[in-house]
């Protein structure tokens, strides 16, 4: 394709043309890309209000890759949502890039679970559709999103419906969807839950590279620890009701990193402790007090682990 | 996949299509068949049972002198403009009453009050309005249409995932470029549910309007048939009428749900 000498340059223009706020924060990169400050969120409920999220602070800076991680009905999506602009918190502030949210837009991209792709367009022109919202010529806009579905290595696939598409496939043009907009962030809510394992191995190590690349700011949402440790620079602990940050774990491991490598396994262990005790809580809100479940769990888990570390020291 | 699509639109494919065609094409001249024995019978007289020889004649006779012709062209235009307006106006009203509570509670609840009256009922408040003119018809295809055009776009945007209006709005789509790009076409396949219906009542109130009403047009030239006597005119008449019905079926409504299967991926097995 004789086009895709031009490509970059394209891109590079877009670039400065449409996000200003991104030349800006690339001079002073020492400021954090996301501020998230006291930020509390209740919902009503028949037994009064429920806090889901309690004085939330966070600050993830300018190309960092953090994962959530909490047990299911933390308030990890909400977090998120709020991140997002789709719900408003009760109290405090999310600022990004020196800039209050207000509402949702195109400089926070949201990659939900489901790929949320629009089923009357077909690949290409789901990869288009912020850019055509953005006003961005439709020569452009083609030039732009293809060079995006080559990063997914989709261009095969340009000219497909939807229903056509695996949910690997799917997801793969979310994302392409997402990077074509050229935000500042991406969102991504537990993007890859509904995949099997193998195509989520292959979007892990997908994303790892695309992330390498582009070198945008993620929060990605998950449950899965295993996960969070193979994507994560940081990862934060929710703990549950009320949702609050238990805990901080840096990553320092090379990358791309591989779901099934023994340093990932080891994070994953130590972090699955800091979350027993919340999953715990959990299984006691949602099962009866007398259930068995509940000490079966603790006394198969917790009696092993103890005696096997004594055994491997 | 491409072994099915090569089976489908292949040998095998194409032979099953001229096998349904040419039994339809025996079976049609079958009846023509029995019409004419019936005929040659001679049970009822030839002015209340032509035979389809001489409706052919007339059908021939009608395109030659351009009366058929001109009628459907009147016809046609009425129910262009009629049609054409009901389709803005039911589109705007059913995404209002989609999308605002407001509006479901009210205009919601006086279109389904309004929809169990049939569209001729509008007649006399029509020529009052309008007098006796194209006007009056026009505003009956429009009644005929728009309560089904607008409570099949209302179930359209009730029924469009939230995910995708979520997913355009982080995207950066606000106010009317959200309804343009993504409500109007993700309600798209139940609102030409509601254009298919809104057609057929629009093409019935025509052709009750123009039988009233005496100012050309098919209806017009059916009544005219009554009036001469001339059984073959009527149904000359009545099979015109049939055939423009299978046409718009078949050249436009068939084809967007077919376009909107493959699209959406649902196809019918």
């Amino acid at each position: 394709m004789s086009e895709s000498v031009g490509v970059d340059d394209l891109i590079e223009l877009d670039y400065r043309k449409t996000d200003k706020g991104q030349e800006i924060s690339e001079t002073n990169s020492a400021k954090p890309d996301l501020c998230i400050q006291h930020v509390s969120k209740s919902f009503q409920s028949k037994n009064g209000s429920v806090y889901v999220l309690e004085d939330i602070n966070l600050e993830i800076n300018q190309g960092e890759f953090v994962c959530l991680v909490g047990p299911s009905g933390c308030g990890k999506t909400t977090l998120m949502n709020i991140v997002a602009g789709l719900e408003k918190a009760d109290s405090g502030e999310v600022w990004v890039n020196g800039r209050r949210i207000l509402g949702a837009g195109p400089d926070r991209v949201v990659i939900f679970q489901e790929a949320a792709l629009f089923p009357w367009l077909n690949v290409i022109k789901n990869v288009e559709f912020g850019l055509k919202l953005k006003g961005v010529s439709s020569s452009k806009r083609r030039t732009i999103a293809l060079e995006y579905l080559k990063m997914v290595h989709l261009t095969k696939f340009q000219k497909s419906h939807i229903h056509e598409l695996s949910g690997g496939m799917k997801q793969r043009v979310a994302i392409a969807r997402a990077l074509a907009m050229n935000p500042g962030m991406l969102l991504m809510d537990e993007p890859f839950s509904a995949l099997d394992a193998q195509t989520r191995w292959i979007l892990h190590y997908e994303l790892q590279n695309i992330w390498m690349k582009t070198k945008k700011t993620i929060l990605f949402v998950t449950h899965n620890i295993r996960e969070a440790v193979c994507l994560a620079d940081r990862i934060f602990i929710l703990s549950t009701s009320p949702g609050k940050i238990k805990k901080e774990f840096s990553i320092d491991l090379p990358r791309p990193r591989d779901d099934n490598d023994v340093n990932v396994a080891e994070y994953s262990t130590r972090i699955m402790k800091e979350l027993k005790a919340e999953i715990d809580k959990v299984v006691k809100c949602e099962m009866d007090a007398d259930s068995c479940v509940e000490c079966d769990i603790k006394c198969t888990t917790v009696e092993p682990v103890k005696t096997d570390i004594g055994g491997g020291i | 996949m491409h072994n099915g699509r090569a089976c489908k639109n292949g040998y095998w494919g194409g032979d099953l299509k001229m096998y349904s065609m040419l039994k339809r094409v025996i079976f049609f001249i079958l009846l023509a068949g029995l019409w004419e024995l019936l005929f040659w019978l001679g049970i009822w007289p030839e002015y209340v049972l032509p035979s389809p020889v001489s409706v052919g004649k007339t059908l021939v006779r009608g395109f030659q002198d351009q009366s058929l012709l001109i009628g459907v062209a009147i016809s046609m235009k009425r129910i262009a403009i009629g049609y054409g307006i009901s389709l803005g106006v039911g589109v705007f009203v059913g995404l209002l009453i989609g999308r605002f509570r407001i509006f479901e509670d009210t205009l919601g609840s006086l279109i389904s009050g309004l929809q169990t009256l049939p569209t001729i009922c509008w007649l006399p408040l029509s020529l009052l309005w309008f007098g006796l003119n194209d006007n009056a018809i026009i505003f009956l295809v429009f009644m005929g249409a728009v309560l089904s055009i607008a409570t099949g776009t209302d179930s359209g945007v009730k029924n469009v995932p939230p995910l995708y209006i979520r997913a355009a709005k982080t995207m950066g789509a606000k106010k009317w470029k959200l309804y343009l790009e993504v409500i109007i076409p993700a309600a798209f396949p139940h609102i030409v549910i509601g254009m298919k219906q809104g057609w057929s009542f629009a093409w019935r109130s025509l052709m009750a309007g123009e039988l009233l009403i005496v100012c050309l047009g098919l209806g017009h030239l059916l009544m005219l048939g009554r009036e001469l006597n001339d059984m073959s005119q009527v149904i000359a008449v009545m099979l015109v009428i049939i055939l423009i019905g299978i046409l718009v079926d078949r050249l436009f409504f068939m084809k967007i749900e077919r376009h909107i299967r493959e699209r959406w991926g649902l196809v019918k097995s």
